[in-house]
């Protein structure tokens, strides 16, 4: 009775990832807790390996492996390629500040590989239980990596806050799963596109399930009302920690949520799209407003995130294939941004000590003028300044949702776009135009000033260049998603 | 059977009844132990169900393990549990605003109760039927093969929560003497003592080199 | 066993199904009582020899009568319950003690047949009973709001739980060879003949067994709950009179449980030793057998010094359970290797 075995083939990268992951763990443990620069170089190499794989090995062609469990198409390479970017340049990016605070343990590493694992296996997901196991071993590595700084309260507390409330999503999400199993009798993607396809009438059942669900994704992306949990995270989270939980995660669990809405409930979209335009305006608004009375610039980004989120969920909102390659343009130019940012944040650095305030960053100009200029063309970018990356990127998604016949949504995204100049602008302002605060010590690495440089070039008008094979490759990538 | 009707309302009314005193009982110690047989009485009900695999891995896994740590844990904590509840009483309005919400939610769900056509075709039947194989050969059956995938990630799951149970409570505590079994039980005479002549009347100063 | 019983009485009724079941129930549970009585007289007997003393004498011929005698003194006394005790769970804890250590012997197979109920899980039954078993010491040292009976309790819960894992990976073992959860087919399985017993071919996940059966029922040298050097006597300090006794009884079945388990598991059950005895019925070996196990147990707690607490926990969770997860990668490498695994039904 020896049953065939499933094709690896697809998911040879994920494979070779979780092997890697645990081998570099064996690596870690054996060399007694001092591997942290090797183990952490190595994750990075894991990473680029990974990332070949995927283009190399497994490419664009959709194929379904693991009975039905696991896809792999255009789509899932172009958002692995984004997460894989994301979590290996926030581990670049990590060394110094671990070694500073004495949390340089080689398990950090590896536990942004295996939650890098868990963010392929939700984007790969083809069923809702793939989903919720590639959630969890996301979610659980990012628990721990939000409290890694155990020894300082506010981490402890982001961790166990996080956990919490994460704990309370997963819960909202099984409920949605097991009310759709109960109506449908399936929580295949693709037999639940086939039966809410052939009823007449979805059933209120189904709906409610897919609400829950959408309840759940928008915890995990931190969309309003479910956003509760970010600020205290990003703030309580070392820095390193939170630039990564802004990129990678962000980005996995935006392209499964679009995943889901297309892949299982394409049919539904009139059902699901008023909920996910209330979260879009809700995200939009509040990160707009409420960042503009903060002072942390940690947590300005939490709320700046939100805010994208609510920007880039417009693209899903519009429901089309150019919605999703709106929405995949946005997260790339969106993550690579808030990488700069994180970058930028992270060489805040004054005395020894980290600084985290807006006031800090006064009179930047005139102490280092690269960074100042870095800084405000992150800034420019994430507030929509057209000329920059981040312009293209709010272009696109809004330009979808008027094409597909919702332009109320795109002129609510235009004001909160214009309010939130307000703080950003603010931030340049006081970089160029207070009195000096004092100077930030010098970088010592190389890796945080060339994300720096590298992710400032690429908002620069220089992005013109960029931008048209961007949307090719995302265009690519959206589809495979529609059919 | 009257036999199986009579031991499925035992436990059923058992399992009820023990739910709610968990959540109503004033002492913790009580309410986890009220817990217990809430899952003993859930096993009994697999079992009149002919699932007696889950019957026994819930009693393995919940009862003999996860709650005798919640036990554990309950016990050490030195909460004053009364004093925790005291404020809970101003909550009651909105608890039960939230509360009847989701009841009218549920009524109106009721009320629009329908399934999907495709129910039916969806739903696979197990092969071969459940009457003909053991609970175990046929969990065993799709585990292994349709759900490897999933069995698999469960397991990396389990990996990270180790990782990150190790990450967040370990110490490495500096002056703490270890013993180490294996070099105390490959000790040898010669490595403890060392047999010297002593010469009457010299003494053993000048003689003695190791302690 | 319940239907043979049944159809004994000729007429069919759920009543007499019921009595059959009850009846069947006591079969089991009396004779399973007097041998705990027997059990601890002998007990004391091995461990007086081993250090050459005479051990009970008095009552009785040889003093046999011993473990009735203690039995009607502790029946004689006044139960007391301390003041600050948690009455309710002080007074339960013993009973399920008690229970657990009786119900678990539902499944054990006495000769072919000859058993309360052939469950398809029955090794999984009887892990889960056994894994039940802490809470009637933990609520003990709980409710008896006293500190040696609440670190008493504590350890026993770690230790049994620790040592639960690499039992239960025993068990994986030697069910990877039968292909069933069954114990019939357990016994089947190693049929004809001692060389077919399975404590040749998986000796040492059956060393690994017995030792964890010491510590899961809380024998010397893992006595530690009851330490009486540091303990007094554990959670069972504050107990008299029959909640003592119920305790202690307890704790005997549950000796005689690991043993009927070795027996079934490593020892061939109800087999004979070599074919030609198979005349002698079925139940007497597998008497012999629990006999044997508990002889060893028996002279376990003569010899060994108790271990101290760290080490107690060292050799569950950094020997047993690595040992034990290599042996079942080991075994069912050798078994896919050689093709030894059991056909599929």
């Amino acid at each position: 009775m020896t049953a065939d075995l499933p094709s690896f083939a697809p998911a040879l990268p994920e494979i070779v990832l979780a092997l890697g992951a645990m081998a570099l763990l064996m690596l870690g443990v054996f060399r007694s807790g001092k591997a942290y620069t090797q183990v952490s170089t190595l994750t990075v190499f894991l990473f680029i390996l990974v990332g070949v794989l995927l283009v190399a090995y497994v490419g664009g062609e959709r194929s379904v492996t693991f009975s039905g469990l696991f896809v792999t198409d255009s789509f899932a390479i172009f958002s692995k390629i984004l997460v894989l970017v994301g979590s290996g340049v926030a581990l670049m990016m990590s060394s110094r500040y671990m070694a500073d605070h004495g949390i340089d343990r080689f398990e950090y590493p590896v536990l942004i590989a295996l939650a890098t694992l868990g963010m392929m296996i939700m984007i790969s997901a083809n069923n809702l239980l793939s989903l919720y196991v590639g959630l969890e071993l996301q979610s659980l590595a990012l628990y721990v990596l939000a409290a890694i700084h155990r020894n300082r309260n506010r981490a402890t507390e982001a961790g166990l806050k996080y956990f919490v409330l994460g704990a309370l999503s997963s819960g909202m999400l099984l409920y949605g799963i097991s009310l759709i199993y109960g109506f449908t009798g399936t929580i295949s993607f693709d037999l639940l596109a086939d039966s809410v396809k052939t009823g007449e009438h979805a059933g209120i059942g189904v709906i409610v399930g897919m609400v829950f669900l959408i309840a759940g994704f928008a915890f995990k992306i931190s969309a309003v009302p479910f956003h509760m949990w970010t600020p205290d995270v990003y703030e309580g989270a070392p820095t390193p920690v939170t630039a990564f939980f802004a990129a990678a995660p962000k980005v996995a669990a935006l392209a499964m949520f679009v995943r889901a809405m297309f892949g299982a409930f394409g049919e539904l979209v009139t059902e699901w799209q008023q909920v996910v335009i209330f979260i879009s305006i809700a995200s939009m608004i509040v990160g707009a407003v409420i960042a503009i009375v903060q002072t942390n610039i940690k947590r300005l980004m939490a709320y700046s995130s939100i805010g994208h989120v609510g920007y880039a969920l417009v693209g899903l909102a519009a429901g089309t294939e150019a919605g999703v390659e709106a929405l995949l343009v946005y997260i790339a130019i969106y993550m690579t941004m808030t990488l700069g940012s994180f970058a930028a944040i992270l060489s805040m650095r004054r005395n020894g000590q980290m600084v985290e305030e807006i006031g800090d960053l006064a009179g930047l100009s005139q102490t280092n003028l690269p960074l100042a200029i870095g800084i405000a063309i992150f800034m420019f970018s994430l507030a929509g300044i057209p000329m920059l990356a981040g312009f293209f990127g709010k272009w696109v998604v809004f330009w979808a949702a008027v094409e597909a016949g919702l332009t109320p949504l795109a002129i609510v995204g235009l004001l909160a776009s214009v309010i939130s100049c307000f703080y950003y602008i603010r931030i340049v302002k006081v970089m160029f135009f207070d009195e000096p605060a004092g100077n930030f010590d010098a970088d010592k690495g190389r890796a945080i000033p060339l994300v720096i440089g590298v992710s400032a070039v690429l908002h620069s008008p220089v992005s013109f260049l960029l931008i048209s094979p961007l949307i090719a490759a995302a265009a690519w990538a959206a589809k495979s998603l529609i059919y | 059977m009257t036999l199986t009707a009579g031991a499925f309302y035992l436990f059923a009314f058992v399992a009820v009844a023990a739910g709610f005193l968990v959540i109503s009982a004033r002492n913790p110690v009580h309410s986890v132990l009220w817990l217990i047989l809430t899952f003993f009485s859930a096993a009994g009900l697999f079992v009149l169900m002919g699932a007696e695999f889950l019957a026994m891995l819930l009693v393995i896994v919940y009862v003999g393990a996860v709650a005798v740590l919640f036990l554990f844990v309950v016990m050490m904590l030195d909460i004053n549990f009364a004093q925790f509840r005291k404020g809970a009483l101003q909550y009651i309005p909105i608890g039960g605003l939230v509360g009847l919400i989701l009841l009218a939610e549920l009524v109106t769900l009721v009320m629009a109760w329908q399934f999907g056509d495709k129910v039916a075709d969806n739903v696979t039947a197990p092969i071969p039927a459940a009457e003909q194989v053991e609970n175990v050969k046929a969990m065993g059956a799709i585990l292994y093969t349709d759900y490897l995938f999933i069995f698999q990630t469960a397991g990396l799951i389990l990996l990270v929560a180790m990782i990150g149970a190790i990450v967040l409570t370990h110490r490495q505590r500096a002056g703490v003497k270890r013993q180490n079994i294996s070099k105390q039980v490959a000790r040898k005479p010669k490595d403890a003592y060392e047999m010297v002549e002593v010469k009457s009347g010299e003494g053993i100063g000048s003689a003695s080199k190791k302690g | 066993m319940v239907e043979a019983i049944y159809s004994l009485f000729g007429v069919e009724s759920p009543l007499l199904y019921l009595t059959a079941i009850v009846l069947s129930i006591l079969a089991i549970v009396l004779p399973l009582l007097i041998s705990v009585a027997f059990a601890v007289y002998f007990d004391r007997k091995i461990w007086a020899a081993v250090q050459m003393r005479r051990g009970p004498n008095v009552v009785g011929p040889f003093g046999l009568l011993q473990s009735f005698a203690d039995g009607l003194k502790l029946f004689v006394k006044e139960t007391v319950v301390p003041a600050g005790a948690n009455k309710f769970i002080f007074l339960m804890a013993p009973m399920i003690t008690f229970t657990l250590a009786l119900i678990a012997w539902a499944v054990i197979p006495f000769d072919a047949g000859m058993m309360i109920s052939d469950l398809n899980v029955g090794i999984l039954y009887i892990l889960a009973i056994s894994s039940l078993g802490v809470y009637g010491i933990i609520m003990s040292g709980w409710a008896s709001n006293s500190r040696y009976a609440f670190l008493g309790g504590l350890r026993s819960a770690a230790q049994m739980v620790s040592y639960e894992v690499s039992i239960g990976f025993v068990l994986v073992c030697v069910l990877m060879a039968v292909g069933s959860l069954n114990l019939s087919d357990v016994v089947n399985a190693q049929s004809g003949g001692f060389w077919n017993w399975y404590f040749i071919p998986f000796f040492p996940i059956f060393i690994i067994f017995f030792i964890s059966a010491l510590a899961e029922t809380n024998r010397p040298p893992f006595d530690l709950p009851e330490a009486e050097a540091e303990l007094v006597a554990g959670y069972q300090v504050e107990y008299s009179s029959m909640a003592f006794a119920l305790f202690f009884l307890g704790e005997y079945a549950n000796i005689l449980l690991m043993s009927a388990v070795m027996a079934v598991l490593f020892f061939g059950g109800w087999e004979a030793p070599i074919p030609a005895l198979d005349f002698i019925p079925g139940i007497f070996w597998m008497l012999a057998k629990i006999a044997f196990g508990f002889w060893m147990f028996a002279m376990v707690k003569a010899f060994v010094p108790r271990y101290r607490y760290d080490q107690l926990m060292r050799l569950g969770w950094k020997v047993f359970l690595p040992l034990s997860l290599f042996f079942v990668v080991f075994y069912a490498g050798i078994m896919v290797a050689f093709d030894l695994l059991p056909s599929q039904g």
